[in-house]
C-alpha cells in the first residue's frame, strides 16, 4: 500500500510539474514503456529467483552479452528477426547457464553470479572485439525495423508478461516450489521436492524474462557499448524487488510489488528532472532513496527477527 | 598438502607468467628485482583492502563498496590544496571520511539489519554517485605537488605501510579476543549473541575498519599515480574478493586468515601483472584478435567460482 501511494505521489508530482511548465504528460507517459519495461520484466523474472533464496547479479553483464551479439548481427548484415531471437536466446541461455552452474558446483548462488558479473562482462568485450574487425567502443543500429519491440510494442510485451507472470503466481504449481524452497529446504526436501532442481527451475524462467528484458533493452538503444550498457542494472532490478516486499532471505514476494516497485524506481528520474535536482548529484540522490527505502523495510522486520533468532 | 597447495601454485604462476612481464634469464637478477618491484607496489593497496575484507567476511558479511570508498576518499582528497599544510587538513579529514563511510555500512548492516551484501551494493553506487558530486566532471591531481606524498606510493614507503598494517595489525589481531568473537559471530550468530558477544558493535568496528583501510588504500594508490578521477578504481572489489577467497576464507564466514589472503593477493597481483605487460609489448598481442587485458574479468569470474568451489569441496559443506 506504501509503494502505490509513493507511486501516486510521484505520477501527481511529474504530472504538476508537467503541466507547471507546459510540457506534455501523455508524452512523459510515452516515455515511460520503453525505459520500464526491461527493468520490470527482468525484475519479475529475478522475483522467482529471490524467492528461492538466491539471487542473480549477473544480469546487467548478461544483458552486456546479448547486446553484443546483437550489434554483431547487425553488423555483418543479419535481418532483424534474427538478431532479436538470437538476443533472447543468448540472455535465456547464460541465465539458465548460471542456474546449471549452481546446481552442478553447488556454490551459493551470490557467488556464481558475482563471478558472472565479471565473466560475462569481460565475455562481452573480447566478443566484439573478435567478431568485427576494427571495432572501437560501439556498435550503431541503423534501421526502423531493429527499434520496432523496444520503442513501439515495449509496453504491450510488458503488459502480456505481467499477465502471464500474474497468472502463474494464481495458478501454476512452479512457483509455489521456489516459495517452498525458499521458506525451508529441509522441508522442501522433505517432501519430495529437489531442492537443486527447483532453484535451477527458477532461473530457466527467470531466463525467459530476461531474455525479453534484453530484447526490449537493446532495441531501444541506438548505440550499444559493451563496457557500459546495462552497467547497475542488477542493482535495479534487485532494487525493485526489495521495494515491492519481496524478502532477500527468500519465501516471500508478490508480482504486483515488483512491478510497482520497478515504476517507483523509473519515476524517481523524470521527478528529481522537474524536482530539478542537479545534473551530478542524480547517481547519488536515487542511491540514497533507493537505500533509504530498503534500510526502513528492513528496520521495520528487525524486531520480528530479532524475536525469531532469539527464541 | 593443503598448506603447500597456496604457496605452490603462487610459484607456477610466477614461473608461467614472469617472462610475460619481462624478466630475461640473462639478467635475471635485475630484471627479476623490477619485477617484484612492480609488483609489490600493485599489490600494496590490494593487500591493504584484502585485509579489511577477510575480516569482513569472517564476521559471515561482505563489503562490496570497498572500491567505491577508496575512490571517493581519493576523491575528497583530490580536491585539497597542494602543500605542507596537505599532511595537517587532507590527510586526517580523509582518515575521518573513511571510517564515516564504513560506520554507514556498519549502522546500514547491524542497526537497519539490512542484508550486507544489498546494504554495500547500495553504497557502491551511492559513494560512486557522491564521487561525480564531489568532482563535477573536473580533475585535480594534487598529489605529486605535496612534499613527501608520492613516496607512499613507491617502494619503501608503501612497503612500510603495508608491513606496519600487516604485520603489527596482522599480529594483533592473531592473538587477540576480538578475534574470536568475530569467528563466532560469522560461524553462529545466535550463539555468539546468547555467549553475550555483542554482535551489532563488532560488526560496526568490522565495517568501519573496513573504511579506515579503503583510506590508507586510496592514500597508496593517489601517491602511486598521482590523480584520482570519478571512474578510478571500478571493479576493483572483485579482485579483492577473489584474493581472499582463493586465500581459504569461507563466504559463509567463520573461517579465514590474514597469512592465506596474502597469497591470494598475490596470486591475483601476478595474473594481473602479467595480462597488462603481455598486453602492452609482447608478441601476444599481435596473434590475439581481442585486448589480451580484456581476459583480466574473465579471468578473474572463474578464479572465483574455482577458489570458492575448492574451499567448499574441501570443507565438505554443501549448500544450496
Amino acid at each position: 500500500m506504501f509503494l502505490v501511494a509513493a507511486d501516486a505521489a510521484l505520477l501527481v508530482f511529474i504530472a504538476w510539474r508537467a503541466a507547471l511548465s507546459g510540457a506534455s504528460f501523455s508524452d512523459e507517459m510515452g516515455r515511460m514503456a520503453p525505459n520500464v519495461a526491461p527493468t520490470i520484466l527482468a525484475a519479475l523474472g529475478q522475483t522467482g529467483i529471490i524467492c528461492c533464496g538466491a539471487m542473480d547479479l549477473s544480469v546487467g553483464s548478461i544483458l552486456a552479452v546479448a547486446g553484443t551479439v546483437f550489434g554483431v548481427l547487425h553488423a555483418r548484415g543479419v535481418g532483424p528477426s534474427g538478431c532479436f531471437a538470437a538476443c533472447f536466446f543468448v540472455a535465456f541461455g547464460l541465465s539458465a547457464y548460471n542456474g546449471l552452474l549452481i546446481r552442478v558446483l553447488r556454490i551459493p548462488a551470490i557467488i556464481v553470479t558475482l563471478a558472472g558479473l565479471a565473466f560475462y562482462r569481460g565475455l562481452a568485450l573480447i566478443l566484439a572485439e573478435v567478431a568485427s574487425r576494427g571495432f572501437g567502443e560501439q556498435f550503431t543500429l541503423t534501421g526502423d525495423a531493429y527499434h520496432r519491440p523496444g520503442q513501439m510494442y515495449a509496453g504491450w510485451i510488458l503488459l502480456g508478461a505481467l499477465a502471464i507472470a500474474l497468472w502463474g503466481e494464481c495458478f501454476g504449481k512452479t512457483p509455489r516450489t521456489w516459495l517452498a524452497l525458499g521458506n525451508s529446504e529441509t522441508a522442501c526436501r522433505l517432501s519430495g521436492l529437489d531442492p537443486a532442481k527447483v532453484l535451477f527451475s527458477a532461473f530457466v524462467v527467470g531466463g525467459v524474462f530476461l531474455g525479453l528484458a534484453a530484447l526490449l533493452d537493446v532495441s531501444n538503444h541506438i548505440t550499444i557499448e559493451p563496457a557500459r550498457l546495462g552497467a547497475g542494472f542488477e542493482l535495479s532490478v534487485i532494487a525493485a524487488n526489495v521495494l515491492g516486499g519481496t524478502s532477500i532471505f527468500g519465501g516471500q514476494g508478490s508480482v504486483a510489488g515488483t512491478a510497482l516497485g520497478g515504476l517507483f524506481l523509473y519515476l524517481l528520474g523524470p521527478a528529481m528532472l522537474y524536482a530539478g535536482v542537479d545534473e551530478y548529484w542524480r547517481t547519488a540522490v536515487q542511491g540514497a532513496a533507493i537505500l533509504a527505502v530498503i534500510g526502513i523495510d528492513c528496520a521495520l522486520g528487525r524486531r520480528r527477527k530479532m524475536m525469531e533468532e532469539l527464541r | 598438502m593443503r598448506r603447500i597447495a597456496l604457496p605452490l601454485l603462487l610459484v607456477l604462476e610466477v614461473a608461467v607468467l614472469a617472462p610475460l612481464s619481462g624478466v630475461r634469464s640473462t639478467h635475471f637478477l635485475s630484471t627479476f628485482g623490477a619485477y617484484a618491484n612492480d609488483l609489490s607496489i600493485q599489490a600494496a593497496p590490494i593487500l591493504l583492502l584484502a585485509f579489511g575484507m577477510t575480516i569482513v567476511l569472517i564476521s559471515g558479511g561482505i563489503d562490496l563498496s570497498v572500491a567505491s570508498m577508496t575512490a571517493l576518499v581519493a576523491c575528497v582528497l583530490s580536491k585539497f590544496e597542494p602543500g605542507p599544510q596537505f599532511w595537517v587538513t587532507a590527510i586526517p579529514l580523509g582518515l575521518v571520511l573513511g571510517a564515516g563511510l564504513g560506520l554507514a555500512n556498519g549502522l546500514l548492516v547491524a542497526a537497519c539489519d539490512v542484508p550486507p551484501i544489498i546494504a554495500t551494493l547500495g553504497t557502491l553506487f551511492l559513494y560512486r554517485g557522491l564521487c561525480e558530486a564531489v568532482l563535477k566532471g573536473a580533475k585535480y591531481n594534487p598529489f605529486f605537488d605535496v612534499p613527501g606524498y608520492s613516496r607512499l606510493g613507491e617502494l619503501p614507503g608503501a612497503l612500510i605501510l603495508v608491513g606496519v598494517v600487516l604485520i603489527v595489525g596482522g599480529a594483533w589481531f592473531r592473538g587477540s579476543r576480538w578475534r574470536r568473537e568475530i569467528l563466532m559471530i560469522g560461524g553462529n550468530r545466535v550463539a555468539a549473541r546468547y555467549a553475550a558477544i555483542p554482535v551489532g558493535r563488532r560488526l560496526v568496528e568490522v565495517y568501519t575498519l573496513s573504511g579506515v583501510l579503503a583510506f590508507l588504500a586510496a592514500v597508496c594508490f593517489t601517491a602511486h599515480d598521482g590523480s584520482a578521477s570519478q571512474a578510478s578504481y571500478m571493479g576493483l572489489e572483485l579482485q579483492v574478493i577473489v584474493a581472499v577467497v582463493l586465500g581459504g576464507t569461507a563466504v559463509t564466514g567463520g573461517r579465514g586468515t590474514i597469512i592465506g589472503s596474502v597469497l591470494g593477493v598475490l596470486l591475483v597481483a601476478v595474473l594481473v601483472e602479467g595480462l597488462q605487460a603481455g598486453g602492452s609489448s609482447f608478441w601476444i598481442q599481435d596473434r590475439l584478435p581481442f585486448k589480451f587485458g580484456n581476459l583480466r574479468f574473465v579471468l578473474l569470474g572463474a578464479l572465483l567460482v574455482f577458489g570458492v568451489w575448492l574451499n567448499t569441496r574441501r570443507s565438505g559443506e554443501r549448500p544450496v
